[in-house]
């Protein structure tokens, strides 16, 4: 359907709002990156890239990366393990409590993340277990799981079980027709799953403040700095965070249309 | 029958809680027949095929590929493989790939499977070089096709077909119809299909199962079945037929409402003498009634008057009110139709060799 002028420029301002809306935060924490002062004033007076600079040169920085990409990367594994196997569950094959399983496993994405982090803190004390960042994985997983599983419950819905039922037909093992079937066709849900995850886990805060224990996660040093000793790096790490996020997202889009360049040729 | 069934059916019942979906049913396949089963939407026939296959396993009886008992192996391990009705093709693999599909679960070599793929191909007519292609550009027709091909590569020894034209349109499953006919001579493999079409089966099938209610009504040629079918269901089922209910008459004849049986001692050539009383049916294919002008005459006639034509392109087809009410149909050849209008009063004709009668029909 062709628009007229009038309402095309309607929807590009409304499209434009939108857009502004979602953005325009960002812009302050870009102005104070990259501002000398160590609090951010307007006009800008000067200049500075020195605290990009100190923030990859920073020991304690790098420390925190690490632990957060460590958690965020092993949560992202599991959680496309898990997912594929739930999705099957959830969405796929049909069986007698699985009403109810759709329903239980959905919930934990329900709980405010701040209860369920001291659920879990709880709960790993009980046991004995010191809170450290491995006890944040369980965290982040309890939380993260359920959502990648529902991203490809979406892409196991659209699935013909006449494939599978086609492949073994035609000779194939439970196992041949997992890997030469199943997984293949589900493989877009289940990436884009990880990459949910990863986003999920890398910018996670309430669950992380509870369960890191005496580790700590680039979202949690900032809250730190925010409420005390604040510092022109808050800003800074927070500009390198949303890149790092985007560079992410690239990638995944970028291997994505390899993928499908290398199907169809 | 000629040779060892291939595929033995013995009181073959499958039930789903207190619904009893097939009832004991017995069934010879012939080794290297193309058998059709034909059946209306929930007679069975999908269960059927499902424990043929192996998807499913029988409730109780027994199936037996030649010496070996089959019914609780399952599907990858038996011999046979079926196409499927949404053919069930790959979208994720290329044609050849498809093709290929069962000969790499086999783990058959590369260069070997790729060879076989286009042996196949062009056997079923279909370019080398979509070899490579993705399933979604290739055509509803092609993708038959290839779903065939992929069949033929595991080699079964009975290929099973579920309904696999059904969701094509009119004159592409007339030319596959044809095709898939062909491939059987050719590959002198035992072919069993499944469909609701009567009309595939007719053109196709050495011989039609007509299923009902989880039973084989009646198992013969085309020819047979349309010729002398074993119920009232089985005639209706075999396209248009005009039925008159009745019975024997005193002299072993029939004797029915509307119907003036002239030559009535004996009745058609096919059927057995009637008995005094007897309750039957008398059947006649409409292409086998003739309009008749005094003083003709035939062995059975019935007044009427004429309320419809159609044309049916080759055929053209009338349909006359008999005097007592009940509505006949008439066939004729279009080269040969009659002038006659709406109103006229006609009579209609044919003689014993054409009429079948209905015994002892089940209820």
């Amino acid at each position: 359907m062709r628009s007229s002028r009038s309402t095309e420029i309607a929807l590009f301002v409304y499209g434009l709002l939108i857009i502004a809306f979602l953005y325009l935060p960002l812009v302050p924490v870009g102005f104070a990156s990259i501002s000398k002062a160590r609090y951010l004033t307007f006009p800008i007076r000067q200049y500075t890239t020195q605290w990009f600079g100190q923030a990859l040169e920073s020991a304690t920085l790098a420390e925190l990366a690490s632990t957060s990409l460590r958690i965020a990367l092993i949560v992202t594994l599991l959680s496309m393990l898990m997912a594929f196997f739930g999705a099957l569950a959830f969405a796929r094959y049909q069986w007698r409590s699985r009403g109810l399983f759709q329903k239980l496993v959905l919930l934990p994405v329900f709980f405010p993340q701040s209860v369920l982090a001291l659920a879990l803190l709880i709960l790993f004390n009980s046991l004995g277990v010191i809170p450290s960042w491995k006890t944040a994985v369980v965290a982040h997983l309890v939380w993260i799981a359920p959502i990648a599983t529902l991203v490809v419950a979406i892409r196991a819905y659209a699935f013909d079980p006449m494939l599978e039922e086609a492949a073994r037909d035609l000779g194939a093992s439970t196992w041949t027709v997992l890997r030469e079937v199943t997984l293949p066709l589900l493989m877009p849900g289940v990436i884009s799953a990880g990459l949910f995850a990863f986003l999920l886990s890398w910018g996670n805060f309430p669950l992380s403040l509870f369960t890191t224990g005496a580790d700590s996660t680039l979202p949690e040093w900032l809250y730190a700095k925010m409420v005390a000793g604040y510092s022109p790096l808050v800003p800074t790490l927070g500009v390198l965070s949303v890149a790092g996020s985007i560079t992410v997202i690239l990638a995944a889009l970028a291997i994505a249309r390899a993928l499908k360049a290398v199907r169809t040729t | 029958m000629p040779t060892e069934p291939i595929l033995r059916l013995k009181g073959v019942a499958k039930h789903f809680g207190n619904v009893r979906v097939l009832d004991d049913i017995d069934l010879d396949i012939a080794d290297g027949e193309f058998l059709t089963i034909v059946g209306p939407s929930g007679s069975g026939k999908t269960t059927l095929i499902r424990l043929l296959v192996g998807m499913d396993s029988p409730s109780t009886g027994e199936l037996w590929l030649r010496d070996n008992r089959i019914d609780h192996i399952p599907a990858n391990k038996r011999p046979t493989c079926m196409v499927f009705q949404s053919l069930a093709l790959f979208p994720h693999r290329s044609v050849g790939q498809n093709i290929e599909f069962p000969l790499k679960v086999r783990g058959v070599p590369a260069a070997q499977r790729r060879s076989r793929a286009l042996e196949l191909m062009s056997l079923l007519r279909l370019r080398d070089d979509y070899y490579s292609r993705s399933i979604n550009q290739c055509s509803g027709g092609e993708r038959q096709r290839i779903a065939l091909a992929r069949a033929l590569a595991f080699d079964p020894e009975i290929l099973f077909f579920d309904e696999p034209l059904s969701a094509l349109d009119y004159r592409l499953r007339k030319t596959l119809e044809k095709e898939l006919k062909d491939l059987h001579r050719r590959t002198g493999k035992t072919f069993v299909y499944i469909t609701h079409s009567l009309e595939e089966a007719m053109v196709m099938s050495d011989r039609i199962a007509i299923m009902r209610a989880g039973q084989f009504e009646q198992i013969g040629s085309a020819d047979e079945i349309y010729a002398r079918p074993v119920s009232r269901f089985v005639a209706e089922f075999m396209g248009e037929v005009n039925l008159f209910d009745g019975h024997g008459g005193e002299d072993g004849g029939f004797s029915g409402a509307g119907v003036e049986a002239t030559v009535p001692a004996e009745p058609g050539a096919a059927s057995k003498p009637l008995k005094p009383g007897e309750k039957t049916t008398l059947m006649v294919r409409p292409e086998f009634v003739h309009f008749l002008r005094p003083p003709q005459s035939r062995d059975y006639q019935v007044r009427g008057t004429l309320r419809a034509e159609y044309m049916l392109g080759s055929r053209t087809q009338y349909k006359v009110e008999a005097a007592n009410g009940q509505i006949l149909t008439v066939e004729k050849l279009s080269e040969d139709r009659i002038a006659g209008a709406p109103g006229d009063a006609v009579v209609l004709g044919w003689d014993r060799q054409h009429a079948h009668f209905l015994n002892g029909e089940r209820a």
